[in-house]
């Protein structure tokens, strides 16, 4: 952290070049975060960057009191939110139809041991029920699914309370459970 | 919140390992007896194990390279109203707004001007017909601008103070 301060400390001083480390450090979580909300990669890499580009303009608005990568992974959040926006604004934009049927790239990697079809299945199943829950859960369940980020992490990115976080994705978890659970019992009558 | 949801919530809390000691002893030796409870604590496991498996995204390799080469760019969606200009701005607007209301109040505006086209020297040099009156409420005149200018103020406020304002404290986490 110390290190990360002094680094920031450096790049304030007018060392811009070394602002690529921290670039480098975190670019894939911002981007992760911004594909999660936009669910198109080139949007989501644009929104990336700029919200890389706003956090380093306002490197001195910095107050240091959170870890810089929730700083700069909530204005990643909430760039890829105003972008969203924009695009609900603009009904002929061809991302704006984008469903969550892409959702199904995000999950993709299953335990090793599964054979392809059986894997591709429950990929398939995953995915079906995750595009049934409301976009809030949804988020605040990917979030929490990263591992990289704690309740209360999650609550500081996207500036809702722990407990609303909590709340969320104990209920998004518990529909995708049932959820999962007709789709199989629907799979299985097909049999 | 239902018994269903209330049972899931505590399996959940023991999948993610939330219960402790007594707590947790006390729990597995009911899930020991409930067979049907089993059957949900392999569901949601099986869930809870895909889940973990969401990966983190990487994005194009020129990444850096496209942030470093725009970082002199910002700001990114520019408005060329700063801050001082707006101020500046907004004051004048809402002088005019205050001056054109007293002026109002004072009834300066309360008579109706015309305007007689046929007094005009084009019409007296080149039109042989008679051409309207055009009659003008100076008061309700007066009123539109004020209107206009309370829109400008408002637009201007908005651009040049609070979205840059809650923008700053967006940022300062």
């Amino acid at each position: 952290m110390t290190n990360e301060y002094s680094l920031i400390d450096k790049i304030l001083a007018g060392e811009q070049h070394l602002y690529a480390e921290l670039v480098n450090r975190y670019k894939s979580y911002a981007f992760t975060i911004a594909l999660k909300i936009l669910e198109n990669k080139p949007e989501a890499e644009e929104t990336a960057q700029d919200a890389f580009i706003k956090a380093y303009h306002h490197l001195r608005s910095f107050n240091r009191e959170s870890k810089f990568s929730t700083w700069l992974y909530r204005i990643a959040f909430n760039t890829a939110i105003s972008y969203k926006r924009k695009r609900k604004a603009r009904p002929d934009d061809p991302f704006g139809r984008a469903s969550f049927q892409s959702i199904e790239n995000v999950i993709v990697e299953y335990e090793a041991g599964e054979d392809t079809l059986e894997r591709d299945d429950k990929k398939k199943f995953i995915s079906q029920a995750m595009s049934k829950l409301n976009e809030a859960d949804r988020l605040a369940l990917n979030l929490y699914y990263l591992r990289e980020f704690s309740l209360e992490e999650v609550a500081e990115i996207t500036g809702m309370q722990v407990n609303t976080v909590k709340v969320r994705v104990h209920r998004a978890r518990q529909r995708l459970a049932d959820e999962l659970k007709s789709v199989l019992q629907k799979e299985a009558l097909t049999l | 919140m239902n018994q269903s949801q209330t049972q899931d919530s505590t399996l959940f809390e023991y999948i993610d390992g939330g219960l402790k000691g007594s707590e947790k002893k006390n729990f597995e030796q009911i899930l020991k007896d409930s067979p049907a409870l089993q059957t949900r604590l392999e569901e949601l496991r099986r869930l809870d194990s895909g889940l973990r498996t969401i990966k983190v995204e990487h994005p194009s390799k020129n990444f850096t390279q496209r942030v470093m080469s725009r970082l002199d760019q910002y700001p990114i969606r520019s408005s060329n109203l700063t801050f001082r200009n707006g101020i500046l701005l907004l004051t004048g607007v809402l002088v005019a707004v205050g001056l054109g209301s007293l002026l109002l109040a004072g009834g300066v505006f309360d008579g109706t001007s015309s305007i007689d086209l046929n007094q005009t020297i084009i019409a007296n040099k080149y039109i042989q017909k008679t051409l309207p009156t055009f009659n003008f409420n100076g008061k309700l005149i007066m009123n539109i601008i004020i209107l206009l200018n309370l829109a400008l103020a408002f637009m201007v406020l908005d651009r040049a103070i609070l979205r840059p304002w809650f923008e700053r404290r967006r940022l300062s986490v």
